[in-house]
């Protein structure tokens, strides 16, 4: 029976297919990659990169995120949808490793390859990992950090994240890198603003109130940094060095006037390239190594336009 | 039965204050068993405050409280139900997504282990009170989808229940046509018999003569006098809850001949509510239409309102047909249409008079950006005020504050601000005192003498009797036919008209 | 007069037919069926037992929360705490079953318990500090999300040491007797919960006063009901409900993870008013619900199958969630 609200919902679904569906015609190798996010410009970025090697590779790609990082059952029902249009291989950035082993296990027992990218699944399944070795690029942080308050003073983080693997490496790093090297520089507090731009701003803006002697703040990924570059211009307070993480345009119009001092950039478009590349390799039975470093710089206001920082940074 | 009549409730020196009305002054009442007492007064009198005290949903301040002789305190409605003490809500309180015996039961279904429902039994003890009432009713079928007079039957159905023997019943009849008040009666007098005490509310006079044995007068929160319903003539127990003298008298009717047609009304239809509708008012009339419930009269007025849209027929205002396909068309022509729910379809009652007065014609008081000009609206509301008497401490006064006749008066006034020529009452002095009602129908004169053409629909046969100028009057959704208005015509006549059925039209065993 | 209004008489009749109470579940059985069908013309690889499996069992979370949803709903109340309250509830099973090490049952048990506590908390502040329920249950879903990463110290707490743990959503009791078809154990409870819940809110006093105080709250109360006690127990009862929620997805994920749960409100919400409950209270099924939480599975799913762009996946299931409820609207309009 056809009734008036099966037709309603029927529709919409009518009408995508009439959009076509990708899936039926052509012959090109299929990846699926399922990342953390998608709203992200870092993701955007990553997703630019996967599809430059797609391009490059002659493969097909979907590539699909949850809203937040923080949905990591809905990352799960991404991954059995990807695996129920039999892909010739998975990239995959889990949120949580754990969770997903069962279905990474189904798909490698289906002998489809899996490629972990931008951080690591705790399991031997992924043929290979293409990341950033975020403790690395965290210490590179605090060193430029403490190079420009001259080896003294307080300092602050503003971290996207308690519970992911960046957000604790991103902290952790800055955290050790500080007490090892640079133990004239205290780490007042470190606040969690959830990446969202507008709860940076705020606990940025309540740091500086409580420490108003405060000589820097670490912003851990794009939206804390723009969070405390928000923050600072909103109390008027001056002197602060900020450093922050990733690019996008608003972190590069910041370190452009001045309000930024610079920002660790990883290689969001490589990380995605080398994703899909190694998918490539995998499908076509190469041996891989076990990390894909795809790298990280530092950029301030003098390189950012050198054609090597250039490339990796985004919009 | 009466020779062994026991006192069943006795109530000794009643207070009751809220924050700023002292509603309850030393108020007496008694009820004995095998009568029916009627307790009579304008509303704000203390009638519902003083059964919200005997039913324990308000704690007195003062006062001594009797039931069966002993003197207790009533903790809450739970305790009332315990004691045998059953209300029927004036305004009713069922649960509309529940079926009849789900609400009958509420409170005290027949459970089994683990807070199971009984349902079978649930169904079978209501069938069984709906026998002995004599009523047929579905113990499954949906209250929300029952009529009016249906869900009050349940209501009493729901005390019965209780196998209280003190039965409050506030306003019972409000709601219900001429054979249903019959088939209440019948009901009352039954329990009557078999030793029940009954206290009736009601503001219909005539109701008092068929139906109580005596009459408590309440005014202004304190007792007035008990008397004997058959000694005592109608007009004394008004004047004893007014405090003066009411008029009782048929209208004056005015020569129309010469008056222009402004409302002219040819085959509406829709389904079966409505069929073939033909009628026409002047400017000036009082079209009164009389019926029973469910004739199709209020089904007439949201037809010509636009409220619902028509199957058939032409609506002409001052001669010149008009497109109506909903309310703001009909408000454009100059109709105004008087809901008998005032405070669901009439009023933001939340909001004050000024604002109430001004809702259908905020244009008028819009200023250029879209400001509103709260001083014009002001002078406006307060004009009203004073020409329809609107009793209010004020045009900022909210609405819900105030009586029922007032609430209706500034629903008159938002009409009147509009420009409305044609207005139609649907029961306009339902839940109104009898103090107010005369204001109202005198309210409806003066309109119509002003050169409005008014149509009344009211299920009172004395107020279609008293306003109209001539009086239609239907019957399942059809027009059986015109009498003159004033004291020409009876209640009779108006009955045998509104009770002919279309022969061919009349289902086999249906009737019930 | 106006043509347009005049409307012919046998589509009324035809249209009255089918839009009787009885029809309702159909209708709504009618849209998932139009759904499953659009997706496997739209890709071949949607209709594969796998699939439905994964949508079975993408739905039962979501599904469990959205009958504790649909609980409070009817008595035209609404629950916002229902996905942080399931977090909460999961963190309460990783603390006992990892850091105190109790019994596997046990732990289950505490974690419901901490979600019928929970709940009766919103219920007292509903029932008694006449809190509106949208804000006493918009302040316990910020209060639970807190205590969550309070109480896991921020971190996810994983389950890999206590055995069976995972198989309490993951394995498959209906797989062990039909290899054929591995339904996860996750699913299996829903319909369980759904079963349990149906009969409550029918056969049952409980069941009854939801529905009575949706309808007409005044009425119960002056028939002599302890409204109040009933409406904590509803909101307790919806509590345990997240609690069941919580076991099922900290087995699924084999952790508790603390920052998720935001939003999975909204989306029992959604499933509750796709399957036709009233969000003024008085009327709903526990069928319907979830039907309405079928639907949002099948639909994300299928979008994703068929590889559409994952923003107009939004756009889509927002369009489809308004088409849905519209219909319900003509429908009730029409029943009138």
């Amino acid at each position: 029976m056809i009734t008036r609200r099966s037709t309603l919902l029927a529709l919409p679904a009518l009408a995508m297919m009439a959009m076509g569906s990708p899936a039926l015609a052509q012959d090109k190798p299929y990846i699926a990659l399922v990342s953390k996010g998608f709203q992200h410009q870092f993701w955007q970025a990553v997703k630019t990169g996967a599809e430059q090697a797609a391009e490059e590779f002659g493969v097909r790609i979907t590539f699909e995120g949850p809203d937040n990082e923080t949905m990591v059952d809905r990352q799960i029902d991404m991954l059995a949808a990807a695996l129920a249009n039999k892909p010739a291989a998975i990239g995959f950035a889990a949120l949580d490793s754990q969770a997903a082993i069962p279905l990474l296990r189904q798909a490698s027992d289906a002998g489809v390859p899996v490629i972990a990218f931008d951080s690591g699944v705790d399991s031997d399944i992924p043929a290979t990992t293409a990341t950033t070795d975020n403790l690395a690029a965290a210490a590179l942080a605090a060193d430029k950090m403490a190079e420009m308050l001259g080896g003294k003073g307080k300092v602050a983080v503003v971290a996207h994240d308690q519970t992911s693997r960046t957000g604790i490496d991103r902290r952790d790093g800055f955290l050790n890198r500080m007490a090892e090297a640079h133990p004239d520089i205290e780490v007042v507090t470190v606040q969690y603003g959830q990446g969202d731009h507008l709860q940076s701003t705020e606990v940025t803006k309540a740091i500086l109130t409580a420490n108003p002697d405060l000589g820097g703040i670490f912003g851990t990924n794009e939206g804390s940094a723009i969070g405390v570059v928000n923050g600072v211009r909103e109390t008027g307070a001056e002197n602060i060095v900020v450093i922050g993480y990733d690019s996008g345009t608003a972190q590069k119009q910041a370190i452009n006037d001045g309000l930024m001092a610079g920002a660790i950039t990883q290689n969001p478009i490589g990380i995605g390239y080398e994703t899909v590349k190694a998918a490539v390799a995998a499908i076509n039975g190469e041996e891989l190594p076990n990390i894909i470093d795809t790298g990280f710089y530092w950029y301030d206001k003098a390189t950012m336009d050198d054609p090597q920082i250039a490339a990796v940074l985004y919009d | 039965m009466t020779a062994a009549a026991k006192q069943l409730v006795d109530l000794r020196g009643i207070e009751k204050r809220f924050p700023g009305v002292h509603a309850l002054k030393n108020v007496r009442f008694d009820l004995m068993s095998g009568e029916v007492h009627a307790l009579m007064g304008e509303n704000g009198a203390g009638k519902s405050t003083l059964m919200k005290v005997l039913s324990g949903i308000y704690q007195p301040d003062a006062g001594e409280i009797f039931i069966d002789g002993k003197q207790i305190q009533i903790h809450g409605p739970r305790a009332a139900q315990d004691l045998g003490i059953g209300i029927i809500h004036q305004e009713l309180s069922l649960m509309n997504d529940l079926t009849v015996a789900q609400n009958i039961f509420i409170g005290r279904e027949p459970r089994r282990a683990f807070g199971r429902l009984d349902e079978k039994a649930l169904n079978r003890q209501a069938k069984e009170i709906f026998a002995s009432m004599n009523l047929s009713l579905s113990p499954t079928a949906r209250v929300g989808d029952l009529t009016i007079a249906k869900q009050q039957m349940v209501e009493i159905a729901k005390a019965l229940s209780c196998r209280s023997h003190i039965l409050i019943m506030d306003e019972p009849t409000a709601a219900l046509n001429d054979a249903e008040i019959a088939e209440l009666f019948v009901i009352i007098r039954r329990l009557r018999s078999e030793g029940a005490g009954v206290i009736y509310i009601s503001h219909k006079m005539h109701e008092l003569k068929q139906i109580a044995d005596r009459v408590t007068v309440m005014r202004d929160g304190e007792y007035v006098d008990t008397v004997d319903a058959a000694a005592v003539p109608v007009s004394k127990v008004i004047s004893m809850m007014v405090g003066r003298e009411v008029r009782d008298k048929a209208p004056t009717i005015p020569d129309l001949s010469a008056a222009n047609v402004a409302l002219e009304v040819k085959g509406l239809s829709r389904g079966r509510e409505v069929r073939d509708v033909s009628f026409s008012v002047k400017q000036g009339e009082i079209l009164g239409f009389a019926g029973l419930m469910g004739a199709g009269r209020t089904e007439v007025a949201r037809l010509i309102f636009g409220a619902d849209p028509r199957d058939a027929g032409e609506i002409r205002v001052m001669g010149r047909e008009v497109s109506i396909s909903k309310p703001a068309d009909a408000v454009r022509a100059g109709i105004g249409y008087l809901s008998e729910d005032r405070k669901r379809f009439g009023l933001a009652t939340g909001m004050t008079v000024r604002d109430n007065i001004a809702l259908a014609s905020m244009f008028r008081f819009t200023g250029s950006g879209g400001r509103l000009d709260d001083g014009g609206m002001k002078k406006t509301a307060q004009e009203f005020i004073r020409r329809l008497g609107i009793r209010t401490p004020g045009d900022g006064q909210e609405v819900r504050l105030l009586s029922g006749g007032n609430q209706q008066k500034v629903v008159v006034a938002k009409w009147l601000l509009r420009d409305c020529n044609i207005l139609i009452f649907d029961e306009p002095t339902r839940g109104i005192d009898v103090g107010a009602k005369s204001e109202i129908y005198a309210l409806l004169e003066a309109l119509a003498a002003e050169g409005k053409a008014i149509i009344v629909i009211s299920s009172e046969l004395p107020e279609i009797l008293q306003l109209s100028h001539r009086i239609a009057v239907m019957c399942e959704g059809r027009l059986t036919g015109f009498l003159p208005g004033g004291a020409k015509t009876t209640q009779e006549e108006i009955m045998a008209l509104a009770t002919q059925r279309e022969p061919a039209m009349q289902p086999v065993g249906e009737d019930q | 007069m106006n043509d347009a209004i005049a409307q012919p008489a046998k589509p009324k009749g035809f249209l009255r037919l089918i839009d009787t109470g009885a029809h309702q579940k159909l209708l709504a059985v009618a849209s998932l069926i139009a759904l499953l069908i659009g997706f496997s013309i739209g890709s071949p690889n949607f209709m594969q037992t796998s699939n439905m499996i994964a949508i079975l069992q993408a739905a039962s979370v979501n599904g469990v929360l959205a009958v504790a949803a649909t609980l409070v709903i009817i008595t035209g109340g609404i629950d916002l705490s229902v996905g942080t309250l399931m977090t909460f509830t999961a963190v309460i099973a990783g603390v006992t079953l990892t850091s105190i090490g109790v019994p596997l049952p046990l732990g289950i048990i505490a974690a419901i318990g901490a979600g019928a506590l929970s709940g009766l908390i919103s219920g007292t502040l509903v029932a008694k500090a006449k809190i509106p329920p949208f804000i006493a249950t918009l302040g316990m879903m910020l209060i639970l999300k807190g205590l969550s990463l309070v109480i896991s110290g921020t971190r996810p707490i994983y389950f890999s040491d206590v055995v069976g743990f995972d198989q309490i959503s993951r394995g498959s009791i209906i797989g062990d007797l039909i290899p054929a078809l591995p339904i996860p154990n996750g699913v299996l409870i829903l319909f369980i919960v759904a079963v349990v819940v149906a009969y409550i809110l029918n056969k049952t006093v409980l069941g009854r006063y939801c529905f009575a105080l949706g309808s007409n709250e005044e009425a119960v109360r002056l028939s002599g009901v302890n409204t109040d006690r009933w409406k904590m127990a509803i909101y307790a009862l919806a509590g345990a409900i997240c609690g069941i929620a919580g076991i099922l997805i900290a087995s699924r994920l084999n952790s508790a993870q603390p920052a998720l749960g935001l939003g999975y409100e909204l989306e029992a919400i959604a499933a509750v008013v796709i399957g036709g409950t009233s969000l003024s209270g008085g009327r709903g099924t526990i069928n319907g619900t979830i039907i309405g939480a079928l639907i949002m599975a099948v639909l994300t799913n299928g979008l994703r199958v068929m590889s559409i762009a994952q923003e107009w996946q939004t756009v889509v299931t927002g369009a489809i969630i308004i088409l849905a409820v519209y219909a319900d609207q003509l429908r009730r309009q029409k029943a009138k």
